[in-house]
């Protein structure tokens, strides 16, 4: 089976199947999760290995659920929690951000918080409102929380084990587009990825482009676009969002000289706005042009119609990428 | 339409004048053990009275202070066993002291240093620090009380709030939770009538806060919080029951808040002279004390020996909060994450490089 | 209203009777002035004011039992603090709150013309004034090729002839020069009377020369005004200046210093011929040390001739004529070298040049 090809959803099944297996404290927890396996049956199969002691379905609260996991993890558990959608994790937020990332601060190491908090996110899947959210910039402006996003089953798999293992509270936000899409063979060998790295995907010369979730998708169509067009990108998945692997970035911009941030949250204040800034700081000498942003716009997503408005187009990148290889 | 009135039980051993209001169950024939609890209460007065001092003089900061809630903490903090954990919310004086966290510690926490919440006893290693964001506390104290669950342990998640916190929707969830999963949990509600300046009538629209419970299908009771013996009574069967596994329990301890909110509110701002003049004669030490001196266990020369043993601890600790020096910089920073990520270190340095340019550091206080 | 409520009486005490009040609404007291006398289980205690103020009003009479922690009395004044948690500053200074909305005057006045470093420091060496230009990129990004063409445009609306080969040469040389020399000239006459019969004093010149390099080789020298280094150089070679119908040319004599006479003058046929039928190889105007312009057979005295860098210095040698000149107190007609010394002030002084020039001529004005 080891090199059968496997979604990312499948990654993350078989991610949490290993990290549940080696450490008997790891628990899965959401609403949902236990006998339907999941809404999108990422939890499949676990309840039926581990038992309803440890693949917990929850009453409906999703604060509840924030505050639960905190009490748990200050007890030595690993609660592996699902949000169902990413437009549900408000209710937690204040566990999150009030208890969650500062426990250990506060409590000098005395009281720690190893959870981890799974929720698809994203838009491009026709869902109804409220079911495609990209608020990831909530939760990188948060100290004391990690926050990670893979890009595809490989990464899917050894980041999820990872963020299982450390010892801080991990958001996990897995793209729901992308949970079906592009199957990849994966070996199930529990081999973690670090949490502090972004992950370069192609390598390239004249120009990086930096990305993130689905949109990683459309941003590699659109570096073979280029390479076709006699353009050379590299294409780097950030992949690790707080905290923010800047060397790598600083290393590949400096050596193009040009800049392209591709992610479908909206524009203002994005990660993306952080990445751009931090680049300026460390690279200006080396910018040939103006860093661009290829973002959704300043507004909530909306219903699917016209969904294809909101989420960057491989067009988009493209025009983006035209007006930095041209620039002046 | 059908009559949904419930009522749930309410518990009073000793009228305010220390009299025998309903007879005594057989635990309280205990002496020793009375005034074990009376000792207790009053070292928490003696105690929080100086902190409160403290702030005015600028050596800590914002207090909670417990004037009149002695009885509660210090009955529930002694029926607590050592590897049960207590979620507290802010006004927790007298439970601190009974589990063990040192008098010092809780300065420097209202004093403004986070060593105050990394208690130095081994025996309170897993309670939680206080807890600001208003009953928050109750659903990690759900979480404690699942893994005690989960393991199989015989260990029981005791946590508190005050009347106001029973209007939150982390508190309902938390019962809901408790009640589904029947966990290993006791709520204590402190219902001392004020939240900050909102009288209880106008918190909530059902006659007891105890009844909520029925809501979330579990047991919940009132008793007189002003009399040590009721609270110390109920809580003690509480416990046993929920750690035999046979549900949670609310328990709803009905005191006053003789004092104001914190140091810096001024409670004659809402509340009238008279009601908090009234409020004293139910007060739970004289009550206690009253009750032992009738039994013949305790006079003025006791009391005063007693004022100048607390006073004499009292002063200990504020000569350890004196000299427990300022925290460095590095702390600031090195416990956020269990390891200051690589990414974030050019971070660490300009923030260490500028704590350095600092003078000095702040005086604890303010 | 500010109050003061029963404070800690120590001793676990909790409460006290209010015995007699030393002080009554509207009175004005002073910090730790007396203001109650109160009764406790133990003692008759005074208790002070807090603070300065004015009582406003008081609570409980005679014979009343207060708790600490109850309101004893109200001060007059603001005693609100606002706040259930820690401590708002108040103070500071009340001055107007002004404000733009948007931007400041200044900022909206601030047209800055934009263009990337290269671009302007392109604009900079084509002197070409950015302002002045609309920019054809994005936002009115002046690009390099708007700088260019503004350049070109400017030097086409001059019109003309352009300037090619060794006139451009000179033209684009000379300017160079003029950037960078500081040259400075001294004039000066030879007296050619013992010369018998006048001949070219070209051949005479050089040998001149020569001999003041031997005087203060100094002027003998390349300068590197980069480096600020010198070089001097052991034997003379001289650069002549030659006036041709294609323009000014400058072919190399060499060793000067060493070579007779005849050998020079037969040099200076060889290098004009060549010159004469434009196959004189490139290598024969290179590397002159020093440079004589003999405009004097054509026209014209004195001159600041330019100093061609490296060399630090040239000698521009005017038409000999009859002048008079005073010798032992009378008036004699003798012919005259009108000459001119312009040498680099960077390289060499004052003296050393005078000095050079006062070789030159006492080297000429001997009879042969």
């Amino acid at each position: 089976m080891a090199n059968d090809k496997v979604t990312l959803l499948e990654a993350v099944n078989l991610a949490l199947h290993r990290a549940m297996a080696e450490d008997e404290n790891v628990l899965v927890l959401g609403e949902d999760v236990g006998v339907n396996g999941g809404v999108f049956r990422a939890t499949q199969g676990l309840r039926d290995a581990f038992g309803f002691k440890r693949v917990i379905d929850t009453p409906l609260a999703e604060t509840m659920l924030g505050g639960l996991v905190v009490g748990m993890a200050a007890q030595g558990l690993k609660p592996v929690l699902e949000i169902q959608f990413m437009g549900f994790i408000y209710a937690a937020m204040e566990h999150l951000v009030s208890h969650a990332s500062r426990m250990r601060n506060r409590t000098r190491g005395r009281i720690t918080c190893p959870m981890v908090l799974r929720t698809p996110m994203g838009a491009g899947i026709r869902a109804p409102e409220h079911h495609s959210e990209s608020t990831e910039a909530l939760f990188a402006h948060i100290p004391g929380l990690r926050v990670v996003i893979p890009s595809s089953p490989a990464r899917a798999y050894g980041l999820l084990l990872a963020a299982i293992d450390d010892p801080d509270p991990v958001i996990f936000l897995e793209p729901t587009r992308l949970y079906r899409m592009n199957p990849q063979p994966l070996a199930d060998d529990g081999k973690r990825l670090p949490l502090d790295s972004c992950f370069t995907l192609r390598e390239g010369s004249d120009i990086t482009l930096i990305s993130w979730g689905a949109s990683v998708h459309e941003t590699l169509q659109a570096a073979q676009a280029l390479a076709e067009q006699g353009v050379s990108a590299e294409v780097i998945d950030v992949a690790c969002i707080k905290p923010l692997d800047l060397d790598t970035l600083e290393a590949s911009v400096r050596k193009t000289g040009r800049c392209v941030i591709v992610h479908e949250a909206p524009r203002s204040c994005g990660v993306g706005a952080e990445i751009a800034a931090s680049l300026y700081e460390r690279a200006w000498l080396d910018l040939q042009a103006p860093i661009q942003r290829v973002t959704a716009p300043d507004i909530p997503p909306p219903l699917y119609r016209l969904e294809s408005l909101y989420i960057p187009g491989v067009d988009d990148i493209l025009h983006a990428c035209n007006s930095v290889v041209h620039f002046a | 339409m059908p009559n949904n009135k419930v009522e749930p039980g309410f518990t009073r051993y000793l009228t305010p004048e220390g009299q025998l209001h309903t007879p005594l169950p057989a635990w309280a024939d205990d002496f020793n053990l009375l005034t074990r609890l009376y000792r207790h209460m009053v070292l928490t007065r003696v105690f929080d009275q100086k902190a409160v001092a403290l702030q005015r003089t600028g050596r800590i900061g914002t207090y909670a202070p417990t004037l009149g809630q002695e009885a509660i903490g210090v009955a529930i903090g002694s029926l607590m066993r050592s590897e049960d954990v207590l979620i507290p919310y802010y006004r927790d004086t007298a439970v601190q002291l009974m589990r063990g966290v040192r008098m010092e510690e809780i300065l420097l926490y209202w004093g403004g240093d986070e060593r105050g919440s990394d208690y130095a006893e081994p025996a309170v290693a897993e309670d939680f620090p206080l807890c600001v964001p208003i009953a928050t506390q109750a659903l990690h104290a759900c979480g404690v009380a699942s893994a005690f669950k989960i393991r199989g342990e015989h260990r029981v998640a005791v946590t508190t709030c005050g009347d106001g916190a029973t209007s939150k929707g982390d508190f309902l969830e938390a019962l809901n939770v408790a009640g589904a999963w029947q966990l290993p949990i006791v709520f204590v509600i402190n219902n001392n009538q004020w939240a900050i300046s909102v009288p209880r009538r106008i918190q909530c629209g059902a006659p007891t806060l105890a009844q909520k419970a029925i809501g979330a299908g579990f047991h919940g009771e009132q008793v007189d919080g002003n009399d040590i013996l009721a609270v110390y009574d109920r809580m003690q069967i509480a416990l046993e029951r929920t750690r035999q596994g046979k549900g949670p329990v609310l328990l709803e301890c009905l005191s006053y808040r003789l004092g104001d909110h914190t140091t810096a509110d001024d409670a004659t701002r809402y509340r009238a002279a008279e009601e908090v003049k009234q409020a004293w004669q139910e007060e739970p030490v004289k009550r206690l004390q009253a009750f032992l001196a009738a039994q013949g266990v305790w006079d003025e020369g006791r009391e005063l020996a007693l004022i100048a043993e607390c006073q004499g601890l009292v002063q200990q600790a504020v000569t350890a909060f004196d000299n427990a020096g300022t925290q460095s910089a590095e702390s600031v920073i090195d416990h956020v994450y269990a390891k200051w990520p690589a990414a974030l270190a050019e971070q660490r340095e300009w923030f260490l490089e500028r704590a350095q340019r600092h003078a000095g550091g702040e005086d604890h206080g303010q | 209203m500010k109050y003061f409520k029963l404070p800690d009486l120590g001793e676990g005490l909790q409460e006290a009777e209010i015995v007699e009040w030393h002080v009554k609404a509207g009175d004005t007291v002073k910090a730790d002035q007396r203001l109650v006398s109160v009764e406790t289980a133990k003692a008759i205690v005074d208790i002070p004011a807090p603070y300065d103020g004015v009582i406003s009003k008081l609570y409980g009479a005679d014979g009343d039992i207060l708790h600490v922690g109850e309101p004893l009395l109200a001060f007059e004044g603001e005693g609100d603090a606002g706040t259930v948690v820690g401590r708002l500053e108040g103070g500071g200074g009340s001055e107007d709150d002004r404000f733009f909305i948007g931007a400041a005057p200044s900022t909206r006045e601030h047209l800055v013309t934009r263009a990337t470093p290269g671009v302007r420091q392109l604009a900079r060496q084509l002197g070409v004034d950015l302002a002045s230009l609309n920019g054809s990129g994005e936002a009115g990004l002046v690009t390099r090729a708007d700088v260019e063409g503004a350049a070109q445009a400017a030097r086409d609306r001059f019109g003309g002839e352009k300037l090619r080969g060794v006139r451009r040469s000179m033209a684009l040389n000379m300017a160079r020069a003029h950037a960078e020399v500081v040259p400075v000239t001294i004039f000066g006459d030879a007296d050619l009377h013992r010369w018998g019969q006048a001949r070219d004093p070209l051949i005479r010149l050089g040998k001149a020369m020569a001999a003041a390099c031997a005087v203060e080789p100094v002027l003998n020298s390349w300068f590197d005004g980069k480096s600020l280094s010198i070089r001097q150089h052991q034997q003379l070679d001289l650069g002549i200046a030659v006036d041709t119908p294609d323009g000014l040319f400058v072919p190399v004599l060499r060793d000067v210093g060493q070579r007779d006479p005849e050998d020079l003058k037969a040099g200076m046929s060889r290098l004009r011929a060549d010159l004469k039928a434009r196959s004189i190889p490139p290598g024969e105007m290179m590397g002159a040390t020093l440079t004589l312009s003999n405009f004097g057979t054509l026209f014209g005295r004195y001159a600041n001739p330019i100093v061609v860098p490296p060399q630090v210095a040239i000698v521009g040698a005017g038409s000999i004529r009859d002048e008079p000149v005073a010798l032992n107190g009378e008036v004699v007609v003798h012919p005259i070298l009108p000459l001119s010394l312009t040498f680099d002030h960077r390289a060499v002084t004052g003296g050393e040049a005078a000095r050079f020039f006062k070789a030159m001529v006492e080297a000429l004005e001997k009879p042969e």
